[in-house]
């Protein structure tokens, strides 16, 4: 036991210098991707006191200001400029834990009259049999967010929440984690001036729900800032956030879809499209070749259908995965991006949760559905940046690369790619997903998900409703339903397992993780152990030959 | 394919939020009908419209900053796309995230006008971003939605914002969308009218959704901007604007 995942965290993307041949698929020296284990960050929540949970928010330095400076003081020997963060969050927060006394009020109040109005609603069909619920409140007990149903009606529910986080703090100087029940688990998240809570009853693990509050958590900050979030409370305890965040459910609602669909939240990793390496190098040349000489710049990003296509960034930074997973949820939830470039400030929380990058977001063109990102720290650079777009989808429709990333958008059938079992030719793996660790890049075997991703919103409509399921060919969403478990044992804090191998009626599955991948396949139900090693090591090779297609090998900076 | 027709057949369910994108049968319907081969071979890809939105020629002409404002969802994005397209997008709405930006020519009496169209999103969270482009603005189309009194009371706080944030003499056009509600009309075309003849701001009522009046408002516009940077013929102007008020569109075809 004495490698848990802990033991992997790098410090920086500097890796291992060995040849080539002794790396992992998909590992390459330098990464464009921070690869901090979100699970890491987890196990740190999980384990802080509460005093500590409050200090950790006010802690970092703002990287905005540090690049703004950077570029300032070259032009002229300016003022350091570091915005230091004073201890004031600390002490508002000790501030903010005053108010248990009003919402025990709240508790008697609901007890009273248990028929009242309110508890029917609970019981009403837009609320009763979902599988996962999630609501934010602010610390003081205002309703922000509801997955399902109306918020306002659910002031009493949110009261109770409020009362039971605060008494536990208050009273018990301890943290509420969260209320397990027999088939349904609560999940309680306080950051900041939110309390987030899942009610859930999938079989995701308490961890996948912290990591899925986080996540929107993150999704609020993205969309206000944090420094914003915290003043704004600072100010008014009884703040309706909903003005500020209205427009932005969607993006919550999409992103609660998106994380039970797609394993790229699961393993923390981002998924790129698959590309032949000769156009994705032209790519990222016609980006830099525009973009050298935009000195305000700091990260362009080419995406499509929720997979990364290049990045490129500013020397000495990189963007953390779930930062990508927010960009590519607010392109995959906007569909005013496709009806004219737009220029919109957005917050990446792990990169600098103080402040607002400046984007202009755009599609390369009418015939090709890739959405090009240029996150700036200028706010008036509209107008340069427009021209650069201009440019440089000149440059790819002149080198063909727009044929390219629609052959991989459309899986045309010659790819290999396109689809991989088929291609691999081990008739007994069902599905996998690789993630590459030292890069957090992500290949899965059926890209069917993708079509399903593009429905979600219609999936969305169903109503989230837990329903009787019929039997059919698995998708690769159920396969990743699947794997949730075996993920959820391999990063577990306490016990990590390393190598799992389980074989039930249905089907077998074999999960591995090393210092450099984690693996996760589905075979079919009679596989024995040597017959399935023999095929995880043929898997690798394939992955290992194709890996210059289906990662990105480089870090290229402007 | 199962899959998409499954998912068409569960379209219909209804949806709780209220905010939230959503797409109806006609719009996930319409990619099967359109046979044009693109030519770097994307599947629903439509070919162009005649007039290229974004032109970046034509150098020498005047550039006319125009700026849409309003509250969330009174159709800003849609009048747009109706004026560059012609085309009204049924059931489909998305809120505007910052400000989207467009290039459109009109001609109005001969005159080719460049206008750069700023469509902005109305939530409170990017006012901020929105203000920073009102002082170069030289155009404003300020919209209501007749279904919405709250919007149409807002108004008042937005000529408020525009006279601390615009320059004096920008060119102001208050649009009452939506004009094709009938039953669902909250704000009658008199308090339209007359809210505008309070602020001395022209008035029309539009409709995204059937065009009407749309080409018109942009004419008008162009055409006040036109006569404020040629002021030689001022009362050309006042008959004209009074004209495209009342009809369909007077002024020959924009595209």
């Amino acid at each position: 036991m004495a490698s848990t995942s802990k033991d992997n965290v790098q410090a920086g993307p500097s890796v291992q210098s060995n040849p080539s041949d002794d790396l992992e698929p998909g590992a390459c020296p330098e990464s464009i991707l921070n690869p901090t284990d979100s699970f890491d960050e987890f196990a740190s929540e999980m384990s802080c006191s509460l005093q500590e949970r409050n200090k950790s928010l006010a802690a970092k330095s703002s990287t905005i200001s540090e690049i703004q400076s950077e570029i300032g003081d070259s032009e002229k020997d300016g003022s350091e400029m570091k915005s230091t963060k004073s201890s004031d969050d600390l002490q508002s927060k000790n501030g903010n834990m005053s108010a248990s006394a009003s919402s025990s009020n709240l508790i008697e109040e609901n007890g009273d009259d248990e028929d009242n109005e309110k508890d029917d609603y609970l019981q009403s069909p837009e609320l009763v049999n979902k599988e996962k619920h999630v609501f934010v409140l602010s610390s003081a007990g205002k309703p922000i967010y509801s997955r399902y149903g109306n918020e306002d009606k659910l002031a009493g529910l949110c009261g109770v929440i409020q009362a039971l986080v605060s008494v536990i703090e208050d009273q018990n100087q301890d943290i509420l984690r969260s209320i397990s029940t027999k088939d349904c688990k609560t999940v309680f998240l306080v950051k900041g001036p939110l309390i987030l809570v899942a009610v859930s009853k999938s079989n995701e693990s308490e961890t996948q729900l912290v990591l899925q509050l986080t996540y929107a958590f993150n999704q609020i900050v993205s969309v206000l800032t944090l420094t914003q979030l915290n003043r704004i409370f600072e100010q008014r305890r009884n703040y309706d956030l909903r003005r500020l965040l209205s427009g932005a459910e969607r993006l919550i609602d999409n992103l609660f879809v998106f994380m039970e669909k797609d394993p790229a939240f699961l393993l923390g990793a981002v998924r790129c499209l698959p590309l032949p390496e000769k156009a994705r190098e032209n790519i990222t040349n016609a980006i830099t070749t525009t973009c050298h000489k935009i000195r305000d710049l700091v990260f362009a990003i080419l995406i499509a259908g929720n997979q990364l296509i290049t990045l490129v960034r500013m020397k000495k930074y990189t963007l953390h995965p779930s930062d990508i997973h927010l960009l590519f949820n607010l392109v995959r939830s906007s569909e005013s991006f496709k009806t004219a470039e737009s220029w919109t400030p957005i917050c990446l929380p792990k990169f600098d949760a103080t402040g607002f990058l400046h984007g202009h977001v755009s599609y390369i063109s009418e015939d090709c559905q890739a959405c090009l990102l240029l996150l700036t720290v200028q706010r008036d650079a509209f107008f340069p940046l427009s021209q650069a777009k201009h440019t440089i989808a000149e440059k790819l429709r002149r080198s063909n690369c727009l044929v390219a990333i629609n052959d991989a958008l459309n899986r045309n059938e010659e790819l290999p790619t396109t689809n991989p079992l088929k291609h691999i030719g081990i008739p007994e793996i069902r599905h996998f997903m690789y993630k590459c660790k030292s890069t957090a890049q992500l290949f899965t075997s059926d890209p069917i998900s993708l079509d399903r991703l593009q429905d979600y919103r219609i999936k969305h409509k169903e109503g989230g409703d837990i329903t009787v399921k019929k039997i059919e060919k698995l998708s690769d969403i159920d396969y990743v339903r699947n794997y949730r478990r075996f993920c959820s044992q391999i990063h577990c804090t306490s016990i990590p397992a390393k190598l799992i191998f389980r074989s039930n009626p249905h089907d077998t599955i074999l999960a591995w993780v090393t210092n450099g991948f984690e693996l996760y396949v589905t075979f079919d139900p009679l596989m024995d152990k040597d017959q399935a090693i023999k095929a995880v090591d043929r898997l690798l090779r394939w992955i290992k030959r194709e890996e210059q297609r289906i990662f990105i090998m480089n870090a290229p900076t402007f | 394919m199962s899959i998409i027709s499954k998912d068409l057949e569960q379209m219909g369910t209804d949806d709780s939020m209220s905010d939230d994108v959503f797409e109806d049968d006609t719009l996930r319907a319409a990619p099967t009908q359109r046979n044009t081969r693109s030519p770097t071979g994307y599947p629903d890809y439509r070919p162009p419209a005649e007039t290229p939105a974004k032109s970046y020629a034509d150098e020498d002409m005047p550039i006319h900053k125009t700026i849409l404002l309003g509250d969330s969802g009174v159709g800003k994005t849609s009048l747009l796309v109706q004026f560059e397209t012609g085309k009204f997008q049924q059931g489909n709405f998305s809120a505007t995230v910052g400000i989207g930006f467009t290039n459109k020519v009109v001609t109005v009496d001969g005159i080719k006008v460049k206008l750069q169209i700023w469509d902005t999103a109305g939530q409170e969270r990017f006012r901020s971003v929105t203000h920073a482009y009102y002082r170069d603005a030289h155009a404003l189309l300020l919209l209501y939605d007749v279904t919405n009194k709250t919007s149409f009371d807002n108004i008042r706080a937005w000529l408020g914002e525009i006279r601390e944030y615009a320059q004096d003499d920008v060119v102001i056009m208050l649009l009452g969308n939506k004009s094709d509600s009938g039953l669902e009309r909250a704000v009658r075309r008199e308090e339209g009218q007359r809210l505008a003849r309070e602020y001395q701001v022209s008035f029309m009522e539009t409709s995204a959704k059937t065009g009407l009046n749309v080409e018109a408002a942009f004419a008008h516009v162009a055409r006040s901007l036109v006569a404020k940077a040629n002021p030689v013929d001022p009362s050309r102007l006042a008959v004209r604007a009074h004209h495209t008020q009342e009809q369909r569109s007077s002024c020959p075809p924009c595209s």
